[in-house]
């Protein structure tokens, strides 16, 4: 007999909704009856290119190349470039930048009040940016895509 | 004090676009609805030339060469992939959040004073990082209620000195903002309340919120109640309860050319119709009544014109295409007249209810489980090959009714040819 006091109250009932099933690999061995493989035992995830190469995703972008005036640093015509947004730009790095409205991946640095942005081919001039200058750093190049030639 | 915050993209889709093209700033751009139709988004400078939201293209072709006015047809998949960019940005400030509409998310903003400092504070940091990360342009309103929040963020986006913060967080300085606030321009007040309350000399915010609530309720029901309530500060809707399945799902992407036959309406209805009820379905939701309307070009001055809608009851809420499809379609049959040139087939789904929340009515028809698994299946394998690959024979083949997109703008996150370059 169930006590009354021990019933559920009517609104205290609720359906779960299960929104997303996560499939996790069951870490379990059987008997084998034939020869048995031991890599059974370590599986856990398979390697995620996204892991290595994005950081934060809301922020991350993909942009290609076009030109030649990164090729100092091995970046060249048609190469994929992995653009984070949230990281700084810090001296030293190479960013993509927005310039007179037009995209470009450049090295920058802080010379007092200016920006300057430095090609690794040395056919490109280095861009001086001034304060008031229509410019805004697109984001941090995190990873460079290259086909082997 | 628990208070409410909403964030609001300014000119969403104009922003998503101008993201990747900056180019753009500082033009007139509008971007259209489905199909080309008519303006749905305008930057600044296209309202400044007195662009209206709604506005149909073919009225606006002369100020669009004068101006040189960039035009965009809209691309989902861009404002999707930059919605959720932005509320997952917006969700790193804080636990609670509660996306509204594409573009419009609130938050609960209370908890954090410690961490951010003030709510403005909060508020400034939030917007930084959306442009950061996003580079689109966000405006923030605070206030004791969900209606508060967003007179606040109106105020916030009318008011450029404030730089898109606004914090209306004490009762002092709320009364004197809704003593300025069009009551047409609260949430929830449509044209006929609009109309209504001017009648009864009813102009601003503050002027509603003092009216006795007997009289509320007998003229705008309790729902009219709850947004009273909401201007003086006592929480009505909240976060936890509103519901977080839309209310009613919308398709109607009007066709490219004209259409007269009834076989090629419905094969545009079946398509629609598989299209929201996939949705529903991915959303754990089930629609109780359908709406089908159609009519033929309202701006077109020869020929005649029909339009018509009606809606049907489901003896029980359903998802499955179906199930929906069996009571959609004879509910066109019904309303299409032979003789006209259509211009639109569109369907409405309401009384959206979470699936399983279905009331069971004795007697009635409850969900038949088959259809459900089937519609799963279709789904599943839908997600595997591509959309449609599995579909009602009545969906067609034929797309010549397909949907008109003469300037779509790139899918600059979503496909590889699209994406930005760089020199």
């Amino acid at each position: 007999m169930i006590e009354f006091e021990n019933h559920i109250r009517l609104d205290d009932i609720r359906r779960i909704a299960i929104g997303k099933r996560l499939k996790i690999p069951l870490f379990s061995s059987y008997v084998s009856a034939g020869f048995p493989n031991s890599s059974e035992h370590y599986i856990t995830k398979v390697c995620d290119l996204n892991d290595l190469c994005i950081a934060n995703e809301d922020a991350t972008y993909f942009v290609r190349v076009r030109g030649d005036s990164m090729s100092g640093d091995r970046i060249d015509d048609g190469d994929f470039l992995i653009v984070d947004s949230s990281q700084e730009p810090s001296e030293d790095k190479i960013v993509v930048v927005i310039l007179n409205g037009e995209h470009a991946v450049k090295r920058i640095h802080y010379v007092g009040e200016m920006v300057v942005l430095e090609s690794s081919n040395p056919k490109y001039l280095p861009i001086y940016i001034h304060p008031g200058d229509d410019f805004r750093v697109f984001g941090v190049v995190t990873r460079i895509l290259v086909k082997p030639v | 004090m628990n208070l409410v915050g909403i964030g609001d993209c300014n000119n969403f889709y104009v922003s998503c676009i101008r993201s990747f093209n900056p180019k753009l700033i500082g033009q007139p751009v509008i971007v259209l609805s489905n199909n080309d139709k008519c303006v749905v988004a305008r930057s600044n400078e296209a309202k400044a030339l007195g662009i209206r939201m709604g506005q149909p293209l073919f009225q606006l072709k002369r100020k669009v060469s004068d101006y040189n006015v960039q035009v965009f047809s809209s691309n989902y998949e861009l404002f999707g992939d930059m919605s959720r960019r932005v509320f997952n940005t917006i969700g790193r400030f804080m636990e609670h959040t509660f996306p509204y509409s594409i573009d419009e998310l609130f938050f609960s903003a209370s908890g954090y004073e410690s961490i951010y400092g003030s709510h403005a504070d909060m508020a400034r940091m939030m917007i930084k990082t959306v442009d950061q990360w996003t580079r689109i342009p966000v405006s923030i309103g605070i206030g004791e209620t969900m209606t508060l929040a967003k007179v606040a963020n109106r105020h916030a986006k009318k008011h450029p000195e404030y730089q898109g913060v606004f914090v209306m967080d004490n009762p002092e300085l709320r009364e004197s903002i809704l003593a300025e606030f069009p009551v047409g321009d609260l949430w929830g007040i449509g044209r006929q309340y609009e109309v209504l309350l001017k009648q009864n000399g009813i102009r601003t915010a503050l002027e509603l919120s003092r009216l006795p609530h007997d009289w509320i309720k007998q003229f705008m029901t309790v729902e009219g109640l709850r947004l009273v309530y909401e201007l003086q500060g006592i929480q009505c809707r909240d976060l936890d309860t509103e519901p977080l399945h839309k209310k009613s799902i919308c398709v109607a992407p009007s066709f490219g050319r004209k259409v007269w036959s009834y076989g090629t309406l419905c094969e545009a209805l079946a398509t629609y119709l598989a299209r929201a009820s996939e949705k529903l379905r991915r959303h754990s939701s089930a629609a109780g009544v359908v709406t089908v309307f159609i009519h033929t070009n309202r701006f077109d001055k020869v020929g005649p014109h029909h339009s018509a809608s009606q809606s049907i009851t489901l003896p029980h809420p359903s998802s499955s295409t179906m199930e929906l499809l069996q009571y959609a379609e004879p509910v066109l049959k019904s309303i299409y007249k032979t003789g006209y040139d259509y211009q639109e087939v569109g369907l409405i789904l309401n009384e959206i209810v979470p699936e399983g929340h279905q009331q069971q009515l004795l007697y009635s028809d409850t969900p038949n489980p088959r259809q459900a698994q089937l519609s799963q299946v279709v789904d599943k394998l839908n997600g595997k090959y591509g959309r449609d690959k599995i579909r009602l024979g009545l969906q067609g083949y034929d797309k010549s009714w397909k949907m008109k997109q003469d300037h779509l703008p790139p899918s600059y996150t979503t496909k590889w040819s699209d994406i930005i370059e760089v020199r």
